[in-house]
């Protein structure tokens, strides 16, 4: 969705990309699906406005003295060249630059950080009170984002097909969650595990845009990347938590590839063995555990796979059965033994296919 | 001269944007002919390495470039992860992805009633 020509409310709404797909497919979940995510993508521009100012700059190295849960973010533009790490464009404290992609990513790093912190207890990637670092304007006509290890990067995307790639909050939400991560289990980023560090990501995403927005697991539009695809395209965002498989069906970007059971995984050399494919096994499973569980997905379902994702026990070549054990686990261990929480994410895993 | 370009990955990551786009220089204009050719002669293909190496530790949602160009007899390919440091690499890589997105473009056009829009010597397979 292209907020810049989006001046009527009922036009934004009601794209005819997204008419046709209702057309074709005409589900009330699916169309209930589409409005929400329009409507909350709407929602987090207008929250963003309503952020409490940043306290106080602090442009140094933490002192041990200092107080944790502060963040320290650094907004670079990189010029739409690829030298990193380009200029600086906005850090800590500064108010607002003007450029959207410096405040969205500004305002998105600053969400995340915050719903880790609040909610986790989680003092950055590192849990030490890493800086953020995001660069943006990354490229010419850039339609990627990724984290290189230290910092994060988004691309403007085409304006064809992909809007500037700080659109969406998941998407920074998504990229430092790579680094949390990388800090912790150190999944291996190929096959299964790889799979599995592209779900926690998703999970994050997902939960960090959830928190912000005060949505339930019942409210949530479970998509990863909504509003990032242009009105060119037939589909409303790049995955669906909640649906895999059923995010975009258009003639350039083809099929949503994304299997939601067992049943389908997709064995391929391609993408690091399909770690953007096969995701979508376990981020089904986790959506169905919200799902049971009701109420804030980051509460109860998101505090389970987050003791899973800093637990010593998930290694770097953990596969999917390993990863849903360690889930049960997790839920025993935090709400007891043969409780609902562990009943919930067990009947998540076998509804996609894995006995935990 | 033969050339291919397969993107796989990235989080945005698109069954029908990773190609392989292919270009063969004899279906291209004269200069723009030259010009690719120039490109490849800049990256030194035929005797670079082939590639992708590691990426950095904890490093996700990297796109890898893989790159063939058949010329006569010969035929290489490189892969390489973004970012791309090798300049020559880059502009490449860079100008096989403007080619690609072209021919998307005039296969979006192509809907119906649009009839058909070709692109010599380019084509994306269905």
């Amino acid at each position: 969705m292209n907020h810049a020509a989006c001046r009527n409310p009922v036009f934004c709404l009601t794209p005819p990309y997204l008419l046709r797909r209702i057309a074709r497919n005409g589900s009330p979940a699916q169309r209930e699906t589409a409005t929400r995510t329009l409507a909350s993508d709407g929602t987090f521009r207008s929250l963003r406005q309503a952020t409490p100012p940043s306290r106080a700059p602090d442009a140094g190295v933490r002192g041990v003295l200092e107080p944790e849960g502060r963040k320290r973010r650094t907004i670079f533009d990189v010029g739409n060249t690829q030298n990193l790490p380009g200029r600086v464009a906005r850090t800590e404290g500064e108010g607002p630059s003007g450029d959207a992609a410096v405040d969205e990513a500004y305002d998105g790093l600053g969400a995340t950080y915050d719903f880790f912190w609040e909610v986790y207890e989680r003092d950055s990637i590192d849990d030490d009170g890493l800086p953020l670092n995001g660069h943006v304007h990354f490229g010419v006509d850039y339609a990627n984002a990724f984290w290189d290890g230290e910092r994060m990067v988004f691309g403007d995307g085409d304006g064809e097909l992909f809007n500037r790639f700080t659109i969406s909050l998941d998407v920074m939400g998504h990229e430092l969650s790579h680094g949390v991560t990388q800090y912790e289990s150190g999944l291996n980023y190929m096959g299964q595990p790889g799979a599995l560090n592209e779900h926690l990501s998703d999970v994050y995403g997902s939960l960090v845009k959830q928190y912000l927005l005060g949505q339930t697991a019942e409210e949530a539009d479970w998509l990863i990347g909504a509003g990032l695809l242009t009105e060119n395209v037939d589909g409303v965002a790049l995955r669906s938590m909640r649906e895999p498989g059923t995010a975009f069906d258009d003639e350039v970007l083809g099929e949503d590839p994304q299997p939601a059971h067992m049943d389908d995984f997709v064995r391929t050399f391609e993408d690091n063995g399909g770690v953007h494919i096969n995701s979508g096994i376990p981020n089904r499973a986790f959506y169905l555990a919200a799902a049971a569980l009701g109420g804030n997905a980051w509460e109860v379902a998101g505090r389970i796979w987050n003791a899973t994702a800093i637990d010593p026990r998930l290694k770097p070549d953990t596969g999917f059965r390993r990863f849903a054990r360690l889930t049960a686990r997790n839920a025993a261990s935090l709400y007891g033994s043969g409780g609902r929480e562990e009943d919930a994410v067990r009947g998540a895993w076998e509804g996609v296919g894995i006995t935990p | 001269m033969r050339l291919k370009l397969k993107t796989e990955g990235g989080f945005a990551s698109f069954p029908g944007l990773q190609g392989p786009v292919e270009i063969d220089t004899e279906g291209l204009g004269e200069e723009e002919a030259a010009e690719l050719v120039r490109r490849v002669r800049e990256t030194r293909f035929f005797e670079r390495p082939e590639g992708p190496g590691e990426p950095p530790p904890g490093a996700a949602d990297l796109r890898l470039h893989v790159v063939t160009v058949e010329e006569g007899a010969r035929s290489r390919t490189v892969r390489a992860y973004e970012p791309v440091e090798d300049p020559a690499l880059r502009a490449l890589i860079e100008a096989l992805d403007a080619q690609a997105r072209e021919i998307r473009r005039a296969r979006r056009g192509r809907g119906p009633g649009g009839g058909p829009v070709g692109r010599p010597g380019g084509n994306v397979p269905p």
